[in-house]
């Protein structure tokens, strides 16, 4: 094994843990909802926010790392270059995270000054990790450019996939630096912050996500360099596409020229087609393998994250995307609901089937299947499933309660807040997190497991 | 936009969205199984995707450029699944090398000297 694959093991291992994180954060988030007094004096609703979604950002994160670092020796045939700072700088990594997250759980709070900004938190949405720990997370990103190009260098060769990726690490770094500048205009300080958070989500990190599920899929199914290097040209062309000019989405009301309604409007309305694309090739390669392979549960991970992608991006983000519905549904639960069913189909989906690709390798198992996999993977879907419907039913009302008859004034927030179906939302949204908790549970049970099962799982393969 | 209107809009627009992905697989299903059956399906949920398509072009409050994108969307819904399906099967027919047929680990065909 080269240093590289074991450094993604730690990847990897990293992003499990951080997963359950943010799994009990977004738990505790839930509760807030149904008894708000939760916690009262000791840990604000907003910090466990920050805590959820940060850690999402960072889990993914370290999972796409991990997922680069263990394809691309094979892909490459040499260690990749550099591994020694990437190998300390995993280390930096952790450390960093878990300072900042002491940080926001310990110390929540810093004045209005710059000391506050480097050490405390940035206060910017999704990008709260203060001053110093951003700096380190461009370092990292830094290196892992230099470990990606570098190991082409090295080798001197490159492949398609390898190409897209190399091309897609310099925006993705590049616009990690908007996470920096503190402007005090809050309209331009909007403004560039989503080319951070849009970019990188329905761009880069989309680039990047469709080149590790090319190299998963050579691995998965067998399918050969050329089919999937030329869907991954089609697929990164037609989501950036749509996607880049889909950022107007987000300018409807900050403050932006009004010519960004039709803009935003349009080509985000244009983002469920290549998602459908992508649906179709998922049936097509599901059909031509006839659903075999020696690892069932990557396979059926790969297939949520296409299908996941498609319902959670597409569908839900189509409902809230023209620009007279996302007047009232911005900034509700209906916007939290395509949040969540979006980050899940399009990302969570694809580490965990690499995780199982990384497992299978590691232990050596001839066939990865099992009871435990699938109880994971169906309460892991029917939660989030369940959640994002009933945060959809608790987003109608906001929507229509608050915002469309009411206003958005104070009174109209808490009509909303108090309405019986706004009520009943958030509490299954509570119970089906619980089932999506369970769901972690299992799948970290099975992951650290699948080797000791291994005798029986080749019994299995065996009699095949 | 009334209240009513926008949850409708909102609602319907999902459900546009929604059934186009349904026909898509449906579809795709029905060229993998040669059912009938499954063809008839994906037939309704297209017919279905129109249906919603007219309700939102006629009964909606959207502007008539908001309804063109519906219209239009609709037809690329309708050609995509085809259109992918036929690209994937040329792709996959003009892939004869056995070389290609290496694992990643192995396969150097397409790799480029920088």
């Amino acid at each position: 094994m080269y240093r590289s694959q074991a450094l993604a093991i730690k990847y990897f291992s990293a992003a499990m843990i951080l997963f359950g994180v943010m799994t009990l954060f977004g738990l505790v988030s839930a509760y807030y909802y149904l008894n708000s007094d939760f916690l009262f004096g000791i840990l604000p609703f907003n910090i466990a926010k920050i805590i959820h979604i940060n850690t999402l950002v960072i889990w993914l994160l370290m999972g796409f790392m991990g997922s680069i670092y263990w394809f691309l020796p094979g892909e490459l045939g040499r260690e990749t270059a550099g591994i020694w700072a990437a190998e300390a700088l995993f280390y930096v990594f952790c450390t960093a995270v878990a300072v900042v997250a002491v940080v926001f759980i310990f110390v929540q709070y810093g004045g209005s000054n710059e000391a506050a900004l480097w050490f405390i938190n940035q206060g910017r949405k999704y990008v709260e990790a203060p001053r110093w720990a951003a700096l380190g997370i461009v370092v990292i990103m830094v290196v892992f450019a230099y470990n990606v190009i570098g190991t082409a260098v090295a080798a001197r060769q490159t492949t398609g996939i390898i190409t897209v990726l190399m091309i897609d690490l310099i925006p993705l770094i590049l616009l990690y630096l908007i996470a920096f500048p503190a402007i005090s205009n809050m309209s331009a300080d909007l403004f560039w912050w989503w080319w951070l958070v849009h970019l990188w989500v329905e761009a880069t990190w989309e680039v990047l996500i469709g080149c590790i599920m090319a190299l998963a899929l050579m691995q998965l199914l067998g399918t050969s360099r050329r089919i999937v290097e030329t869907w991954l040209y089609i697929e990164v062309a037609l989501v950036l596409g749509t996607g880049i000019l889909g950022l107007g989405h987000h300018y409807f009301w900050i403050g932006t020229p009004s010519y960004w309604l039709t803009i935003g409007g349009f080509f985000s309305a244009l983002e469920p087609l290549p998602l459908l694309g992508m649906v179709v090739h998922a049936v097509y390669d599901a059909g031509a393998q006839h659903m075999k392979t020696t690892n069932r549960p990557a396979l059926y991970w790969m297939m949520a994250e296409a299908f996941g992608n498609f319902i959670g991006a597409g569908v839900w983000g189509f409902m809230i995307t023209l620009p007279q519905v996302n007047l009232y549904a911005h900034g509700t639960q209906w916007t939290v609901s395509h949040g969540h069913f979006a980050f899940w189909g399009a990302y969570s989906c694809g580490v965990i089937s690499v995780l199982y690709l990384v497992l299978q390798n590691t232990r050596n198992l001839a066939f990865v299947d099992g009871s435990l996999w699938k109880w994971s993977f169906a309460a892991l879907n029917l939660g989030l499933v369940g959640m994002t419907g009933a945060l959809l039913v608790s987003g109608f009302v906001q929507a229509f309660v608050e915002r469309a008859i009411g206003g958005s004034t104070l009174n109209a927030f808490i009509s909303g807040q108090e309405n019986a179906w706004f009520v009943d939302g958030m509490v299954a949204r509570f119970l089906l997190a619980i089932v999506f908790t369970g769901g972690y549970v299992v799948l970290v049970w099975d992951v650290l497991t699948l080797g000791r099962r291994a005798p029986a799982v080749a019994t299995v393969a065996a009699a095949q | 936009m009334s209240g009513l209107a926008t949850l409708e809009t909102g609602l319907l627009l999902g459900l546009y969205a929604l059934l186009a992905g349904i026909w898509g697989i449906l579809w795709a299903l029905t060229q993998l199984r040669q059912a009938p059956i499954i063809g008839l399906l994906a037939a309704a949920a297209y017919g279905l995707h129109t249906l919603v398509a007219l309700i939102i072009i006629l009964w909606t409050p959207l502007g008539f450029g908001w309804k063109c994108l519906i219209v239009g969307s609709s037809l690329v819904f309708l050609a995509l699944p085809p259109m992918t399906w036929r690209l994937l099967q040329r792709t996959h027919d003009d892939e004869r090398s056995e070389h290609d047929r290496e694992s990643s680990q192995h396969s150097r065909r397409l790799m480029a000297r920088l």
